[in-house]
């Protein structure tokens, strides 16, 4: 059955260059020179840095600010001040090599416009500065392309690993995130996915090294770090029997040492440490975000606003905390304190996101495969986000990027791929409430989806064989109808409830980001202010309960993996 | 799962070298063989027993052994598969796709080359490549929505950018003019319309623009009464008004332009393929210098061709008078339409002489009639009984404006370009030039009326059988007495804008969106578009719309596979792209680099009108070369009035090398598709 595998098609490159045939790495030396690309990838590279320029005017979050004053501090100050500096409100509170990039960025920047990094030059929004940083986002997600050509090559599959890989390059997640509301995910994604081809390809020492670096670039990648840590730690640092390999161990042991001496050194040496640290890990912030990220909180956060409602109009006897009933109210910023239900600490999030972190790592301890320690790796980020303290809707990527990857494997893997990605993509709207950007933005999501969903629900169908497979079936597709209508509302209600209310249009509300908390809304009329917030609060709960679905889904896929039909990549 | 053991241990990595090995047809075979019994017998009696090929196949069925049909590179090649067929859409006659089919068997005749000179004959462009992965991948349903929401995003983005005078007070520019227009509308009686505040831009279009804008308006003052008050509202910049004003543009040219491209691609390029009717469309779709010019500068003009374009195509079904109503319209909408006056009215008079003297005459009288009644229609609100008689001269008085200068900016056109070395103001007064260039501009449309008049007398239709609107001679002779005529208009008429060009444009791209892509058509055609869009930098510049020139110009060239190199080699049209590109990439260097001097400050604006005004000017001569071509292809070199002999141009050379495309199906002759015949 498995013999005509073999005559699948050969990329056409390799048909052309027949000396690409030596050992791998002298294969990946050349193609680097030779810029391995047939004319689709080509395609699509043209394609998206077109469509990339295109945004360049579109508008821009205060993270734009947030890293130009970067590039300023890095740029003009000292690196004994970096983690210090205080001018702007947006301190540096990234790990040192993403300041080291910043410097590197800064020092173009300088010869185009020196007033780029100027630091006191605050909220600089020149042309010169808008298309630099823009730049930068499109070069530095060349990494992420890089990396994922390199998926396609020592692909089992190569054209559907073509689509998979074409899906994460054009992600609606890295349109919105990076080119609009403006970071650097494209690229550090691309380390992550990077160091995960190592582990496919069995180098699992680069594999380490470089999630250490990316660690080094942005702490949030510790949300996936228990994976790599059970998985490098079983399938290279002891034999297959469970016994030690002393010297691999010392060596992963050494060089995550080293990178991290590398990049915190200087800030040993300066005795910075606890300085830098309170900047990367600053624990003052609610359990929720602004807009709340579509996790399992947010769900408990509904279940608390419907219970106040039900109790303060049937008078049901319930101790009501009072300061609860004034956090509802506000929508905004702040500790989310329950009206209802008990109070969450951060130490009750650690200790759920650690159980269902730990059910998946358990497994993965016992089949340390490629395979499973993607899925692994998929689960662990999914459970920081779905049970962590103050996640940000951003943070979804960490789910979608490794959950892509296993998305052409099996039905069950694409189903949930496609689940999780219409929540997280759709929960990722609100970042961007300008009209203009809008429009684009489902426009593009909608083709996005469409491209990946058709291509890969072929390749991937499966004849529903029972009777909850149908049933499962039929409500995921009714909940993936429902995103038309929930657009529908988000989109109609604002006018809808301004009109009502016999005022002017409320502007959208505004979102926070990062670092940044929205100023309290004008005193409104409460009926205003609530009404305000319904349509993000809706589209929350809705992703909500699509996430926290495809979160079980998945760990129960996983958990029964072996006695399932195999994909293509359980052979790796 | 046990066959495991056939791939080496390290599945994913194994070396390239081995997979060329893997790929080798008897490789194929034997595992066919082995494996794929009914697969293997399906390939081979494809060759015997043509309607067993036309049954569907199941693309992609369940399990392992589906790569073998998704293989389709062979596959296609060796029989026409209802979803892999290139060249054969499935509502052709019977006679003509097996025409097709032995003319595929012809130039594939063994198993080995045909997925290399298939991948090097269609691949070339991406649109190319784009839809037969959307074919391959079974979204081939989803072509055209996919295409056309991709258009409407790129829109929107473009729109994302700045406008024409944006934040450039107390005048701002024709964003604001195009705003300023609903609010009036809105807030005034009719009659005022065209006589309130002239010197705020006044209306200055035809009447069918006001009726438009003043449905703007009225949504855009149910929205937000703001955007729109009189008065209160001018230079009204907020991000909400932007979004409005720029989605009136995108939702116009989808109710108008869009269903027109879409027609065309389906009634021109009717006896195409699906794939080569749709590759039409994403070139027409993603034309640059349209979508940075009503989505970027900020105008309407996609309206006012789409009409046009509406016009053709129901002339191309012979609904003339249909034809005429739209046309009538797209005039109304915007005067610039009458560029193509000379075209439509030759052929509309070409067709009653074609149809003879009774039917013909009969045909002139209804499109008298029906030409009238639209054009009284649309000036009814000035016209009595709702208001005095002298009421119209104010619209035809604004609409009209002799009292500007001969051209106003720096313009890529013969008044222009020549100004540089004959200061034709010095030397001549106003109203002669004026008749001056009203000469020029008749000289420079006539020969192609001219030939589409001779042809209909040559070809003119024995009484009786004119009532068939397939057999049209003159259908081909259009788009280049299109081109022609506008050209000429863009060329040598007064008071040019440099955004007209996209009048010539528009039958520059319908010529360009089936051809070939080493047809001399095709190198012309991409010329024409992009020396345009370089024609406009320094507006766009001005607008703010640099990246977003950048973007649409790559990228569209993209989509058309579009390489000078690969023209027919050391031919003219290929020597000219590459010594004018090479010219405008230097300008752009230059212009980038080095400051004018200070007695020159319009240097690069003149270099730039001198780079493109010739090859304006040789596109236009090239139109009336083709025009000729295209009349003798169809009605023959003598005056015989039957003769239906093709000629033999010099691309046919080239055509004879290759198995011709319609082997086997004289009867699809009859109807010419313009670009089958000259083009290819």
């Amino acid at each position: 059955m498995e013999e005509p595998k073999l005559v699948r098609r050969v990329p056409s490159e390799s048909l052309k260059s027949p000396t690409a045939a030596e050992s791998p790495s002298t294969t990946k030396r050349k193609s680097w020179l030779q810029w391995d690309l047939d004319s689709s990838e080509y395609d699509l590279l043209f394609l998206s840095t077109c469509f990339k320029l295109l945004l360049f005017p579109s508008y821009r979050s205060t993270d734009f600010e947030v890293h130009r004053n970067w590039l300023a501090i890095t740029y003009s100050l000292p690196i004994s001040k970096w983690y210090y500096d205080t001018t702007s409100e947006w301190t540096l509170d990234y790990p040192p090599f993403f300041a080291y990039f910043e410097k590197l960025l800064s020092i173009p920047a300088s010869f185009i416009d020196p007033k780029i990094v100027d630091l006191n030059n605050l909220n600089y929004d020149a042309w010169s500065v808008v298309a630099y940083q823009r730049t930068t986002v499109i070069l530095s997600e060349l990494v992420l392309g890089a990396v994922l050509h390199r998926f396609i090559r020592g692909s089992i599959d190569p054209s559907t690993q073509r689509v998979i890989s074409a899906s994460l390059f054009l992600h609606p997640g890295f349109l919105i995130v990076d080119h609009i509301h403006f970071q650097y995910n494209g690229f550090m994604f691309g380390i992550l996915l990077w160091s995960i081809l190592m582990a496919r390809n069995g180098n699992k020492l680069a594999s380490g090294i470089l999630f250490a670096v990316l660690l080094n670039f942005k702490h949030i990648y510790m949300y996936l770090a228990p994976a790599y840590f059970i998985y490098l730690l079983r399938s290279f640092c002891m034999s297959p029997a469970g016994k030690l390999e002393i010297k691999n161990f010392l060596s992963l042991a050494n060089a995550v040492i080293a990178v991290f001496v590398i990049s915190f050194g200087p800030f040993i040496v300066m005795g910075q440490i606890p300085q830098v640290l309170s900047r990367l890990f600053p624990f003052t912030r609610g359990l929720n975000h602004a807009y709340w990220a579509p996790n399992a909180w947010a769900l408990v956060t509904a279940a608390d606003r419907v219970l106040l409602r039900y109790v303060s109009r049937t008078g049901a006897d319930v101790a009501i905390n009072v300061s609860g009933v004034a956090s509802t109210s506000r929508g905004l910023v702040g500790d989310t304190v329950f009206a209802v239900l008990p109070n969450i600490k951060p130490i009750h999030t650690f200790i759920i996101t650690v159980a269902f972190q730990s059910i998946a790592l358990i497994k993965l301890w016992f089949t340390p495969n490629y395979k499973s320690f993607l899925t692994a790796l998929t689960l662990c980020g999914y459970a920081s986000y779905l049970f962590g303290w103050h996640v940000h809707e951003k943070a979804i990527l960490l789910v979608l990027v490794p959950l892509s990857l296993l998305a052409a494997e099996r039905h069950a893997y694409f189903r949930t791929f496609v689940l999780a990605s219409v929540a997280g993509i759709f929960s990722l709207f609100p970042l961007i409430f300008t009209p203009g950007e809008s429009i684009v933005k489902v426009i593009y999501s909608a083709l996005w989806i469409l491209f990946v969903y058709v291509p890969l629900t072929r390749r991937v169908y499966e004849y529903p064989n029972s009777l909850s497979f149908v049933i499962i079936d039929k409500l995921e597709k009714i909940y993936l109808a429902g995103f038309a209508f929930l657009l529908l509302f988000i989109t109609a209600f604002p006018t809808w409830a301004a009109r009502r209310q016999g005022g002017t249009l409320i502007p959208d509300t505004c979102v926070s980001t990062a670092d940044f908390t929205c100023p309290e809304p004008d005193p409104r009329p409460a009926g205003v202010a609530a009404m305000e917030f319904l349509p993000l609060m809706v589209t929350s709960v809705y992703c909500a309960v699509g996430l926290v679905w495809g979160f079980l889904r998945l760990l129960y896929v996983y958990l029964h993996e072996e006695r399932a039909y195999q994909g293509p990549m359980s052979r790796i | 799962m046990e066959v495991l053991s056939a791939l080496p241990p390290e599945g994913p990595r194994k070396s390239p070298q081995r997979r060329i090995r893997t790929v080798s047809v008897n490789s194929l075979r034997s595992a066919a063989t082995t494996a794929h019994r009914p697969q293997n017998s399906f390939r081979q009696d494809s060759e015997y027993e043509r309607p067993e090929i036309l049954a569907p196949s199941p693309r992609q069925p369940l399990g392992f052994g589906r790569h073998l049909l998704q293989d389709s590179g062979r596959h296609w090649a060796r029989s026409v598969s209802p979803s892999s067929s290139r060249a054969v859409s499935p509502n052709l006659p019977a006679e003509r796709r097996f025409g097709l089919l032995s003319a595929q068997s012809l130039k594939f005749p063994d198993v080995d080359t045909p997925r290399r000179t298939s991948e090097r004959e269609i691949e070339l462009a991406m649109g190319r490549r784009w839809l037969r992965w959307m074919h391959k991948r079974g979204v081939k349903d989803w072509v055209v929505p996919s295409l056309v929401l991709a258009s409407t995003c790129v829109k929107f983005s473009v729109g994302l950018g700045s406008y024409s005078g944006q934040g450039t007070s107390p005048m701002f520019g024709d964003y604001e003019a195009q705003r300023h227009w609903m609010e009036l509308t809105i807030h005034l009686p009719i009659r005022r319309w065209y006589t309130y505040d002239l010197q705020y831009w006044g209306l200055d279009y035809p009447p069918l623009t006001a009726y438009v804008s003043w449905i703007c308006g009225i949504v855009g003052h149910w929205l937000e009464p703001s955007w729109v008050a009189l008065d209160q509202s001018r230079g009204i910049e907020t991000e909400a008004s932007k979004v409005f004003m720029r989605s009136t543009v995108v939702l116009l040219d989808a109710i108008v332009y869009v269903p027109a491209l879409l027609l065309f691609t389906r009634s021109w390029h009717a006896n195409r393929s699906k794939r080569t009717q749709n590759l039409a469309l994403l070139a027409l779709l993603f034309q640059p210098a349209l979508l940075m010019i009503d989505f970027g500068h900020f105008q309407y003009n996609s309206v006012m061709l789409g009409l046009t374009l509406l016009a053709i195509n129901f002339f191309a079904q012979g609904r003339d008078l249909v034809g005429a109503v739209f046309f009538v319209l797209s005039l109304g909408f915007k005067q610039m339409a009458l560029y193509y006056a000379p075209a439509i009215g030759g052929y509309l008079l070409a067709r009653c002489i074609n149809l003879g003297w009774t039917a013909g005459g009969k045909l002139f009288l209804r499109l008298a009639f029906v030409t009238v009644l639209s054009f009284l229609v649309l000036f009814i609100p000035f016209l009595p009984p709702f208001a005095p008689l002298s009421a119209v001269l104010d619209p035809i008085s604004r609409i009209f404006p002799f009292g500007r200068g001969l051209f106003e900016d720096k313009v890529a056109n013969f008044w222009c370009a020549s100004n540089v070395v004959f200061k034709w103001k010095n030397w001549l007064s106003s109203p002669l030039l004026i008749k001056l260039s009203a000469a020029l501009t008749a000289l420079g449309f006539l020969p192609n009326v001219l030939v589409l008049l001779r042809v209909a007398w040559q070809t003119q239709l024995p009484a009786g059988r004119s009532k068939t609107p397939l057999n049209n001679t003159l259908l081909p002779l259009l788009p280049y007495a299109l081109l022609t005529s506008s050209m000429s208009f863009f060329l040598f008429s007064f008071q040019v804008h440099e955004k007209t060009i996209l009048l010539p444009l528009l039958p520059v791209t319908l010529l360009l969106s089936g051809a070939p892509i080493d047809s001399t058509v095709y190198g012309w055609g991409v010329l024409a578009n992009n020396i345009a869009v370089f024609s406009m930098w320094p507006l766009l510049r001005r607008d703010g719309l640099g990246v977003q020139y950048l973007a649409l110009m790559v990228i569209w060239n993209r989509f058309l596979g579009y390489n000078p190199l690969r023209l027919p080699s050391k031919s003219f049209i290929q020597l000219l792209s590459i010594a004018v590109y090479l010219a405008a990439i230097v300008w752009h260097i230059l212009e980038f680099v080095i400051q004018p001097p200070a007695r020159y400050p319009d240097l690069f604006p003149v270099l730039n009108v001198l780079i493109s005004t010739p090859v304006f000017a040789l596109v236009w001569l090239w139109s009336i070369k083709s025009g000729v071509e295209v009349s003798w292809a169809v009605g023959g070199l003598t005056p015989t009035r039957t003769s239906r002999a093709l000629s033999i141009d010099e691309d046919d050379e080239r055509r004879k090398a290759k198995p011709p495309v319609t082997v086997g199906a004289p009867p699809a002759r009859k109807r010419i598709p313009f670009s089958d015949v000259v083009l290819e």
